[in-house]
């Protein structure tokens, strides 16, 4: 698929603010949801999240043709950045998305969260290059 | 706040997964756009190389022919270009390498457009309050103001770092991984969700 930058701009901004809508009012912006949920204590997010996956899979692999290829090579990096990813997870609240939806709703400590992530990601960067030298195929 | 329920959640949830592969021709990942935003130069690297290519087109293919040769010798050369139904190219003029990526900018719009997105659904659901921590649990945890801050610093960092070198997150690994059965978004899912609950009890162990 071929965009023009003007539409490569008016539909991520589509899909961006359904993302949004739709995670508030699931409540993956929510700590104290998302904390219940990492406790078992209420499994509705968990359900929610499982049930997207199934929608998904149903749509990926029996509905449409012609899919992208999902390129996310096996490499050394999966274990290890997976775990820090859920322990940041757990602490900030926040996935990648997460941080940004929370600004919107006014939860203005997830600007820290943010930024936390911005660096985080940059801190990667270099760490991979001076060390590390597999695919790590990240998505987008 | 009366948040959707599980199946209307899941509804949303896996669509928008699926509407972004329609909208877009690519699988969904968040953590994806934050990378292209951080590689932004590397845009301009693709950009300037392109256009490197497209202007010394003839040069550039007699170069890549040149190296090719020298590689692999002319008798497997010709196979190889055979095996693809090709001949030895003459002194034509190359095609420059198409640029199909997303421009930088376009993610940057991606990450505004859910701040966007989560004020809309504040706005309309009324639960909109501008406020400086992040709820009653977290600031139980991890405490207020400055110490709350900095900790989300930190952990953000770890969120940060931790999708960068796992290749992808919640949304990548999660929703556009495992419903293809990718061996390693399944690991990755895994990983990610195993570790946010222990660390969830540990911290509320540290607590009590």
């Amino acid at each position: 698929m071929k965009l023009t930058l003007a539409q490569q701009h008016l539909r991520y901004a589509l899909v961006g603010i359904l993302m949004g809508f739709a995670l508030s009012h699931i409540g993956f912006t929510s700590y104290s949801e998302l904390h219940k949920m990492f406790l078992f204590q209420d499994l509705r997010m968990l359900f929610t999240f499982a049930g997207a996956v199934m929608v998904a899979a149903i749509f990926f692999n029996f509905l449409m043709a012609g899919m992208p290829s999902s390129k996310k090579p096996m490499h050394p990096g999966i274990i290890p950045g997976s775990l820090i990813f859920g322990a940041g997870w757990a602490i900030s609240g926040s996935c990648p998305s997460i941080a940004l939806v929370q600004l919107g709703e006014g939860q203005l400590a997830a600007v820290f969260t943010a930024f936390g992530i911005l660096f985080g990601a940059w801190l990667y960067r270099q760490v991979h290059r001076r060390f590390f030298r597999w695919d790590t195929g990240s998505c987008g | 706040m009366e948040y959707w329920s599980w199946w209307k959640g899941a509804l949303a949830l896996g669509a928008l997964s699926v509407i972004f592969v329609l909208m877009i021709g690519r699988m969904l990942g968040v953590s994806g756009s934050w990378a292209n935003i951080i590689n932004w130069r590397d845009d301009r690297k693709r950009q300037q190389t392109a256009d490197a290519f497209q202007a010394n087109a003839p040069v550039m293919q007699n170069a890549l022919l040149a190296a090719t040769l020298a590689e692999f010798g002319e008798q497997k050369t010709q196979q190889m270009l055979a095996a693809q139904g090709m001949s030895m190219p003459a002194q034509t003029a190359a095609r420059a390498p198409a640029l199909t990526g997303i421009n930088w900018t376009a993610h940057l719009t991606f990450l505004a457009a859910m701040v966007l997105g989560g004020f809309l659904a504040a706005i309309s659901s009324g639960h909109f309050e501008l406020r400086l921590d992040l709820g009653a649990t977290h600031t139980r945890l991890f405490g207020e103001e400055w110490r709350e801050w900095l900790v989300l610093l930190a952990s953000g960092t770890l969120v940060g770092f931790g999708t960068q070198m796992g290749g992808g997150c919640t949304s990548g690994h999660g929703l556009s991984g495992v419903p293809r059965l990718s061996p390693s978004s399944l690991i990755a899912t895994a990983m990610f969700f195993a570790s946010a609950v222990a660390t969830s009890f540990f911290v509320e162990g540290l607590i009590k």
